[in-house]
């Protein structure tokens, strides 16, 4: 037994630290985040150039060939910021889903330019009628001489408005079969426009009679690719929880600075209890998330069946994030609440990821078929 | 990270060697009460016989120093040993002791070389059983309040004072208590910590009336006595870390006691709620068809999980030297509150079925009952949770101006 972190893990820890301070100041994080301007490029390529993107794909896709530990020790530091993507969709939901499902010829072709940075490949799964389910899809590929043609809309599509190309979950008109195409986002009759209000990053995108080349249907065909993307979710689950773990550390962090040093009534507001009760709630939802994740991502390493452990690990770390936000709130009160103080990127952050991939109440039904129940 | 104990092909063979021994030596008629309290005498004979011949192999307290009667075993071949004999339904020690996992740990601080060598062989083998002389009526959560009076007499101390919520049933070899040693002296600078040999005359045990002594079975402790002392006299040899320094002494069982010795193993009432909900029917369909009753034992499943992965963390932090700050009391209350919480799943999911240990109307032979009780009471021993976060946020660093360092565990 050994919970401690090897030291090329605790290097990583501290170089993706060091990035993420340096390149996502919260100046920067505030001025991605606000609809009125622009966002910078400079940081996206400087985190490309780590190779971190690749952190999942192996050496022979053009990857790390990292554990999924690495991967989480990674996530977690860019989820201290919290820095947006399009990194957990690109390089660890759709590089998985590739890995899972692609064939050679994609892997090769796909791999190396997602790791690179410069492909960053989007997943469009859910619909206005949202769920997770293969039910859900309602998007139709109408076969159309030697490729597709795609109808239909995708919503709330996570860091939508970031891809290059996106990963679309689409259901065929013939047979009824659900599966994943590729298509660049520049391509004719596609369209995305981001979501307004507290949403973090989500947008929808329009497919209108958009064509798909056959080529770029995961695996080659749309049968099986369903199957295909269940297991990337699978494996992607404890990483995005990591990002959260992230989260909630980042925003334990700063409550407890604010408690030290804000004075109220003569002395630091952490001298009281009321306000410690806030502050322990959210190391408690911190811990817990943590240690769900981190056994979720080495059983996945180890080989272990972990799909009981990867449900548990993604309703704790979900409900974590977003309580351990709303204790921080608590205890930072109005300041809490203005956007200059930095606070709130995570609270819109925790409401998103929330539901990504399976809510809790999804993942807790989940984890009871993985018991036996 | 590695969460589990990965084995040498030695270690697999220490445990086919441990589950063999085990087999032999492991009474087949240990029974679990559902409540601690109806541990028979000849039940907790049979534990200890067991006791001593682990203590004999050095598995009773398999990480204590082998020089004082413990096993000097690495962490790993204990877990061996935790595991294996938790595969038979027992615990390590296989009784109430806190002398082992408490007290022996504050003389192996603080005790002189000859302190060591008279108290703890006779604690780390099995041959002594011991318990905790701490709360008294006007000393709950504020410890250091205690009235019991220790003054020096020639080569002795001289006893006098009331000590509540002690120890089980059955009796015990050794009481260590704390004490005021100097009754003009400063809060905390005023206690003495004693090893109190029970034969010793003018002690007189007395067994209080609770709604419930413990929660767990196997090990649980049974009836909670109270003890007084009548000009006892303790020879001086048995004052430990020197007079007025026992609250010094303190802070390390405290620590302990507090969560930071870790814990591995499941929650085994969570099994036998599942077990229960499995095998039997309600409208002709097995109980975990229902969705309310699916949802609530997920409820008790997820905080189960989180108690054994923070137990199992400090665990860890304990036995590698880690840096260890809020994380023991951490612990503590996430157990002491998911338990209160579990009673109440439990109310949702059985019904009054859960709070009869009738044997036709009753669930589970008892043990839900026991937990409704249990669940409440075990809120309190070892600090209550609302002293568990104000430890924590000491340790956090809010709470005070000086962050607060965790007990010595040597």
């Amino acid at each position: 037994m050994d919970l401690s972190l090897t030291p090329e893990q605790d290097m990583l820890k501290a170089a993706a630290s060091r990035l993420v301070s340096q390149e996502y100041p919260k100046e920067t994080l505030l001025q991605i985040a606000s609809p009125d301007e622009t966002t910078p490029l400079e940081p996206w390529g400087r985190l490309a150039s780590t190779g971190w993107l690749g952190i999942l794909i192996p050496q022979q896709y053009g990857g790390e060939g990292g554990s999924f530990t690495d991967a989480g020790v990674l996530f977690e530091e860019l989820g201290r910021g919290p820095v947006p993507g399009p990194h957990l969709t690109s390089a660890v939901l759709s590089a998985l889903a590739i890995l899972e499902g692609g064939t050679e010829e994609q892997k090769r072709d796909w791999l190396p330019r997602i790791a690179s940075g410069e492909m960053r490949l989007v997943p469009a799964i859910t619909e206005r009628d949202y769920g997770w389910d293969e039910r859900d899809v309602r998007l139709t590929a109408q076969v159309d001489g030697d490729g597709l043609r795609l109808n239909g809309s995708k919503a709330y599509v996570f860091d939508g408005e970031t891809a290059s190309h996106y990963l679309i979950a689409v259901r065929s008109e013939e047979s009824e079969d659900v599966g994943l195409v590729v298509v660049p986002a520049d391509a004719a009759g596609v369209r995305s426009r981001g979501l307004p209000g507290f949403a973090w990053n989500l947008a929808e995108v329009r497919f209108d009679n958009a064509s798909a080349d056959s080529t770029n249907v995961l695996g080659g065909s749309i049968a099986g690719g369903w199957d295909a993307w269940q297991r990337a979710v699978a494996k992607a689950i404890p990483v995005i929880s990591a990002y959260q773990v992230g989260g909630c550390q980042a925003v334990y962090e700063v409550s407890v600075d604010y408690s030290r040093t804000r004075i109220q009534f003569g002395t630091p507001i952490g001298r009281f209890q009321r306000v410690q009760d806030q502050v322990i709630a959210l190391v408690n939802h911190l811990d817990a998330a943590r240690w769900t994740t981190y056994e979720a991502l080495w059983k996945l390493d180890v080989g272990r069946d972990a799909a009981s452990s990867i449900s548990l690990a993604k309703a704790v770390a979900s409900e974590g994030y977003y309580e351990a936000c709303n204790y921080a709130h608590e205890v930072h009160a109005g300041v809490g609440s203005m956007t200059e103080y930095g606070l709130t990127l995570h609270t819109a952050a925790s409401r998103t990821l929330y539901h990504f991939l399976g809510d809790p109440k999804q993942h807790r039904r989940e984890l009871a078929t993985a018991l036996g129940l | 990270m590695d969460f589990e104990s990965t084995y040498t092909p030695e270690q697999e063979e220490f445990r086919r060697e441990v589950n063999a021994w085990l087999k032999q030596h492991v009474p087949g008629d240990v029974e679990h009460p559902a409540d601690p309290a109806d541990l028979t005498w000849d039940q907790y004979q049979l534990r200890r016989e067991l006791g001593r011949q682990l203590g004999d192999k050095g598995w009773l307290w398999p990480t204590a120093p082998k020089e004082y009667g413990g096993g000097g075993l690495d962490v790993d071949s204990a877990v061996v040993i935790e595991e294996e004999i938790d595969s038979f339904g027992l615990t390590l020690p296989p009784y109430y002791d806190s002398g082992g996992r408490l007290g022996g740990n504050s003389i192996l601080v603080w005790g002189s070389e000859e302190q060591k060598q008279a108290f703890l062989p006779p604690i780390f083998t099995g041959r002594v059983r011991t318990w905790q002389l701490l709360s008294e009526p006007e000393a709950g959560s504020d410890l250091a309040n205690v009235k019991t009076q220790a003054i020096r007499d020639g080569d002795e101390y001289v006893l006098n004072g009331q000590k509540i919520f002690v120890g089980s049933d059955h009796g015990c070899d050794y009481m260590w208590t704390i004490t005021v040693t100097d009754p003009e002296a400063k809060r905390h600078e005023n206690l003495g910590w004693f090893m109190v040999p029970t034969h010793l005359n003018g002690i007189t045990i007395q067994p209080m009336d609770l709604l419930i002594s413990g929660g767990e079975s196997g090990a649980g402790s049974g009836v909670k006595q109270t003890v007084y002392f009548d000009n006892v006299r303790v020879p001086a040899f048995n004052l430990i870390g020197g007079e007025n320094e026992g609250w010094k002494v303190a802070t390390t069982h405290l620590e302990l006691e507090h969560g930071t010795g870790g814990r591995i193993g499941r929650n085994w009432l969570v099994d036998r709620l599942f077990d229960h909900c499995r095998t039997t029917e309600r409208r002709g369909e097995p109980m975990t068809s229902d969705p309310d009753v699916r949802d609530r034992l997920i409820d008790v499943y997820v905080e189960a999980e989180i108690v054994r992965l923070l137990n199992l963390r400090n665990y860890w932090m304990r036995h590698s030297g880690a840096n260890i700050t809020y994380e023991g009391p951490q612990a503590s209350y996430m157990r002491k509150t998911s338990g209160l919480r579990m009673s109440q799943a439990m109310l949702d999911i059985l019904g009054p079925a859960g709070l009869t240990h009738d044997p036709e109307l009753g669930a589970s032979d008892g043990h839900m009952e026991a937990h409704s009780r249990a669940g409440i009471v075990a809120i309190h021993p070892g600090g209550t949770t609302d002293i568990q976060k104000v430890i924590m946020a000491r340790r956090i660093g809010i709470g005070r101006e000086v962050r607060e360092r965790a007990g010595a565990l040597g």
